[in-house]
């Protein structure tokens, strides 16, 4: 009976429920947290209540994903796979890397030199090895915009360490 | 009748007009790009429009939307690469169609169909928007706070793969809502010590990260794939026989789509599939669906677009939602410092009169521009995927950034990307996460002042017959697909 019914378990999706599940766990602990009421409010709901009773809810339903599968299968359609089929290709987690490096850097670098770090690593981690087209993108577009955005909307921008900016 | 002609007068200004075409060009282009989309190109506006008149940055919002919703189909019929997803459902005759050398005329059906469901749900805007907030006005907190319940049931049956997910991801946007002061007591939750938490966390950059960097992460392992290359296309208005074969499916579809836009959370995506189905049911040629035939073309369309003006009326009257991007829209008013609902139609009437011409309008040039530029927006897709994206991803962080000067709003975007992401991988939707986090505050103010309402009896909530109304609703949300699910199996068992 055992068997049948871990037979009937995504394991993928288990995994996922068990994460939900420990984040959840997260949140109730932290919700033990908050500060002291003072007794003023003590007839009004308290603080932790809602996100506690949204943890329950999300801890509950979080329960039943593991089975969904099994569920739908037997009625035929089970397309819950169809996003997560082919593993996740290495670029999506370079170019998040990226991403971040690029938002790290770019109180240091300034909008403008981030902007041009951006139009140049993205293309070329994408595989863009095209040089003219590159180079022209990645000064013409952060150049237009920063122009469009400081001019048109007097919009304020960090210079950064160069002191470069368009503002 | 001074509200509808300050109302009109505002939306026909040279200054609005000159944005309204603006937010339609952005639409089609945005619609038509196979991965942007109007709910991800009003995330990317939204920070700009902060700097616009309240009125015109939602005019613009309020033509984008309609105009990205045909957008999709450009591509759906040419490349049967559906720009949006309220579109996939136009791929399904249009490719067929435009594969026989009838390419022209499938994208005059399809903006044709289009126009009239979007102008017909207009005249249902228009009326009922001012007549439920009139009837909402009477409202307390705990009608509020089950509606706002039934508004999130609903999101067991907005498109998705998944019911039960969707519910998850909307219980998430609505935990999220809690993060920062609590408004009863002061204390703060899940700031982490972040002072920029304080107030909770911005809408702006969550739903700019949900949209544009965790499209941007799907893209990077699709950037090598080409695109078909159009051939040359000249768009054709439907022949008058076209019109008749297809009169009786677009009032039918507009009807529907209307319907389904009005309800909380349902967008056009909904109304497309169901537009299509509809479609094929009514008709004698049942068996040539999915070759090419106009019916096919016009039933998704007339309803896709018919859903953006049912979409509009529970989002101005109600302050819900009524699909993914007018949630978006819902953010906006709220950014420029808006609640909507019936206060607002109440004491601004001109408002919706302005968003009525703003719409009205965007209708029409879209079939002007879609008519005219269907070639050109289709050529779009040709703009290599390794230049696109990192521009949209530049736009990102500038619209995340300039939304307070700060970069604590950027690291917020890059997180939200993540989570969106891995979201998407497990079948978690985007849009149910934004309307938790936009009802949230909501669901929360409201469940507060029913409780001090009825000394914290729960059970009191059950006096209104109103609030037993929406639970009822509620439940019948949550339990519906189920039920749909199991009538379908019945059917497909016994097809006479």
């Amino acid at each position: 009976m055992w068997r049948s019914a871990l037979g009937r378990v995504h394991r993928t999706d288990l995994a996922l429920s068990l994460t939900i599940l420990a984040l959840v766990g997260a949140g109730f602990y932290l919700s033990t947290t908050f500060e002291e009421v003072s007794p003023l409010f003590a007839d009004t709901i308290q603080p932790e209540f809602f996100p506690r009773l949204l943890l329950w809810t999300i801890g509950i339903l979080a329960l039943l994903l593991p089975f969904e599968h099994a569920f739908r299968s037997k009625r035929g359609d089970s397309g819950l796979d169809e996003d997560r089929r082919v593993a996740v290709q290495p670029i999506a987690y370079v170019t998040f890397a990226a991403a971040l490096v690029l938002v790290a850097a770019a109180e240091w670098l300034g909008t403008y030199l981030t902007l041009v770090a951006i139009c140049f690593a993205l293309p070329l981690l994408w595989g863009e090895r095209r040089r003219v087209p590159l180079t022209a993108f990645a000064l013409g577009f952060p150049t237009a915009v920063m122009v469009l955005f400081t001019q048109a909307f007097q919009i304020y921008f960090q210079p950064g360490v160069f002191g470069l900016s368009l503002n | 009748m001074e509200p509808i002609l300050e109302g009109l007068g505002l939306a026909f200004s040279l200054y609005n007009m000159a944005l309204v075409i603006a937010g339609v060009l952005i639409g089609v282009l945005f619609g038509a790009l196979p991965g942007l989309s109007s709910p991800l190109a009003i995330a990317l506006l939204l920070p700009f429009t902060i700097m616009l008149e309240p009125v015109s940055a939602i005019c613009m919002m309020a033509a984008l939307y309609c105009a990205g919703t045909f957008g999709g189909s450009i591509t759906a019929i040419l490349i049967n690469a559906p720009g949006a997803p309220p579109a996939v459902a136009t791929a399904f005759d249009g490719y067929p169609m435009a594969r026989r050398g009838e390419a022209g005329r499938a994208l005059g059906l399809a903006a044709v169909s289009s126009v009239t469901g979007g102008l017909l749900s207009l005249v249902v805007f228009i009326v009922a928007t001012p007549l439920l907030a009139k009837v909402a006005v009477s409202f307390r907190p705990p009608e509020y706070f089950a509606l706002t319940v039934f508004a999130l049931s609903m999101l067991a049956s907005i498109s998705g793969r998944s019911s039960l997910r969707n519910l998850i991801a909307g219980a998430v946007g609505v935990l999220i809502s809690t993060v920062g002061t609590h408004l009863g007591t002061g204390i703060e939750r899940f700031t982490f010590g972040f002072h920029e938490l304080t107030e909770g966390v911005e809408f702006v950059p969550v739903l700019i990260g949900l949209f544009a960097v965790s499209e941007m992460l799907v893209q990077s392992q699709t950037a090598d794939m080409a695109l078909e290359r159009i051939k040359s296309v000249v768009v054709k208005l439907p022949s008058r026989e076209d019109i008749r074969r297809v009169a009786g499916t677009v009032l039918r579809s507009s009807g529907i789509g209307t319907f389904i836009g009005i309800l909380p959370a349902e967008g056009s995506t909904v109304a497309a599939i169901i537009g299509y189905n509809e479609a094929k049911r009514w008709s004698r040629r049942k068996h040539e669906f999915g070759t090419g035939v106009p019916e096919g073309i016009a039933g998704p369309e007339a309803a896709n677009n018919a859903a953006t003006g049912g979409a509009m009326v529970p989002t101005l009257a109600l302050g819900i939602p009524g699909s993914g991007t007018t949630a978006l829209i819902l953010a906006a008013l709220i950014a420029h410092g808006f609640r909507p609902g019936p206060y607002l139609i109440q004491e601004t009437p001109e408002f919706i009169y302005a968003i009525f011409g703003a719409m009205a309008v965007g209708n029409v040039a879209f079939l002007v521009i879609g008519l005219v530029g269907a070639k050109l927006f289709a050529r779009i897709t040709l703009i290599p995927r390794t230049f696109l994206w990192p521009m949209v991803f530049g736009f990102s962080v500038i619209g995340a950034y300039s939304l307070s000067g700060s970069f604590f709003d950027v690291w917020v975007m890059l997180v939200a990307g993540a989570v969106g992401f891995i979201m998407r991988r497990h079948g978690f939707g985007a849009a149910p996460l934004v309307m938790g986090l936009i009802l949230g505050r909501m669901l929360e103010e409201t469940l507060s002042q029913s409780m001090i309402m009825y000394d914290n009896d729960w059970l009191r909530l059950l006096e209104s017959p109103i609030v037993c109304g929406f639970f009822a609703m509620a439940v019948l949300g949550l339990t519906w697909p189920a039920i749909a699910a199991r009538m379908a199996a019945r059917r497909s068992r016994d097809p006479e």
